[in-house]
């Protein structure tokens, strides 16, 4: 079975359905037309580049090309985390980038070399799109661990220095905002799952099948994905949170006050 | 006596601001010191600069003969409870308050008993029932004391304390004197109520960040 072709006319018929919440925001007074022409062009914009990119990685298959190009993804997803968890980037690049490299090259290598078994563990047309997946979860947790971790340490920042006062070192006072930012960071990952096929259809295994894929090979490689996303973003978020303490806090096991953004 | 706390020339600035300038003096072992002076002095600076959490910018502080860095640092902070203002009690129940520094690993195995936490509360003119009570419902004053019967359970001997009578009536005033009549606790206090000031042994008083006046009352 192949999956039909949208020619470029039937695109423009697509672009057109987005005229229904346009008009709608419109009527209710929200003036966000340019907000959502700009998402939209950047959104095209920037699938268009993935299709050309992985067009060229799938016919080249080079494993040197295949990990640049993960390097790269893993370093663009480093800027991200950080920009949006409103953190100074030179403190923290080191630690987020080891952290996340080592939670998405863990679960995809696992899913990969372990359980999928493709004739060359480097194959492109695994190894990349899976990893994307992976990574891009365990940004989103990392974004929230990070922002709930040091708002936390900033909002009770004489809680925290009480603690250290009472004998506590520097890992028993931050650990209950460790605990509670892991918690959040985790919470979307562990809904999704438990809620997963009832509330909606996974877009990779609605992908595959549209893709001609059979169901229950769906279903599997959807399962795959979703335990590497939990492990890989658990993984993530603790080391990163661990590593991070030595950047943010001075000899004295205060909170460094340049460390974030907003401060 | 031995020097316990020592500032020599000592100089503190935050966000390039001058909050101390060049302030020295020494608090022996046992001895009851207090800080006077307007708001802004820089008061509650010199005992923030002593637990580490304002940087020494010039000059320098001793603890025990030692010079302030990460190692020292862990020493004062374990001799020290420090109470401010505002103490964080850190729990749901005063009872889990108290109970807070035992279970970290430094105090782990010095859990104090029930009998202990009565007696302690009882030192300070707490009635025993406030343990089942929650955190969030009781007075500034009961919790400055009951941040004060943390630091006797965990046995320190140096106090900082910040307008700790600030809040109490006069039998919870005097209870907190008695406790620092002990000879062998020493304390460097802010504070502008009289009665504290005049049952110190040295008054430093403090103006825009510099020391201009050393008193010693005589209390023998």
């Amino acid at each position: 079975m192949t999956t039909l072709d949208i020619a470029l006319p039937k695109m423009a018929v697509l672009y057109g359905l987005c005229f229904v919440p346009w008009l709608l925001l419109w009527l209710i007074g929200l003036r966000l037309s340019r907000d959502i022409a700009v998402s939209i062009l950047r959104m095209s914009v920037q699938l268009a580049l993935v299709g050309f990119y992985l067009k060229t990685l799938f016919s080249l298959n080079d494993p040197w090309l295949n990990g640049l190009w993960i390097l790269v993804m893993l370093t663009v997803a480093d800027l991200s985390i950080l920009q949006r968890a409103g953190l100074k980037v030179r403190y923290f690049v080191l630690p987020t980038f080891a952290a996340i490299a080592l939670g998405t090259l863990f679960a995809t290598f696992y899913l990969v070399v372990l359980v999928i078994q493709p004739t060359h563990y480097y194959d492109a047309r695994y190894i990349v799109p899976l990893a994307g997946m992976i990574l891009g979860n365990c940004l989103q947790g990392n974004v929230i661990a990070l922002e709930r971790f040091y708002s936390a340490l900033h909002k009770n920042e004489n809680e925290y220095l009480t603690f250290l006062l009472l004998g506590a070192t520097r890992w028993e006072a931050v650990r209950p905002y460790y605990r509670t930012a892991i918690k959040a960071a985790l919470s979307p990952t562990i809904a999704s799952m438990s809620t997963m096929g009832l509330v909606s259809l996974p877009g990779m295994m609605t992908g595959q099948i549209l893709g001609g894929s059979e169901p229950w090979l769906a279903v599997k490689y959807q399962i795959a994905i979703m335990v590497c996303i939990f492990t890989s973003t658990t993984l993530a978020c603790v080391v990163n949170l661990k590593l991070s303490l030595k950047a943010a806090f001075n000899d004295y096991d205060v909170l460094k006050d340049e460390v974030v953004k907003t401060r | 006596m031995p020097a316990i706390i020592q500032f020599d020339q000592t100089t503190v600035s935050v966000r390039e601001k001058t909050i101390l300038s060049g302030i020295s003096f020494t608090v022996c072992a046992g001895e009851k010191a207090v800080l006077c002076g307007k708001s802004g002095s820089g008061k509650s600076t010199v005992l923030k600069t002593l637990l580490g959490l304002f940087a020494v910018t010039g000059g320098q502080v001793c603890f025990q003969g030692k010079p302030l860095d990460a190692a020292s640092l862990q020493a004062i902070r374990s001799h020290t409870a420090y109470i401010g203002q505002e103490p964080v009690l850190g729990a749901d129940t005063v009872r889990d308050a108290l109970l807070l520094p035992f279970q970290f690993k430094a105090h782990r195995d010095h859990k104090p008993t029930d009998a202990q936490l009565v007696a302690v509360l009882a030192q300070l003119q707490l009635p025993s029932a406030l343990l089942k009570q929650e955190s969030s419902r009781i007075s500034g004053g009961e919790k400055q004391r009951i941040a004060l019967a943390r630091g006797l359970l965990l046995g320190k001997k140096l106090y900082l304390l910040d307008e700790v009578t600030s809040a109490l009536d006069n039998e919870s005033k005097q209870a907190v004197f008695d406790v620092f009549a002990d000879p062998s606790l020493t304390v460097l206090s802010v504070a502008h109520d009289p009665d504290w000031i005049e049952r110190c042994d040295r008054v430093l008083e403090l103006e825009e960040g510099r020391l201009i006046k050393e008193t010693r009352h005589d209390h023998a």
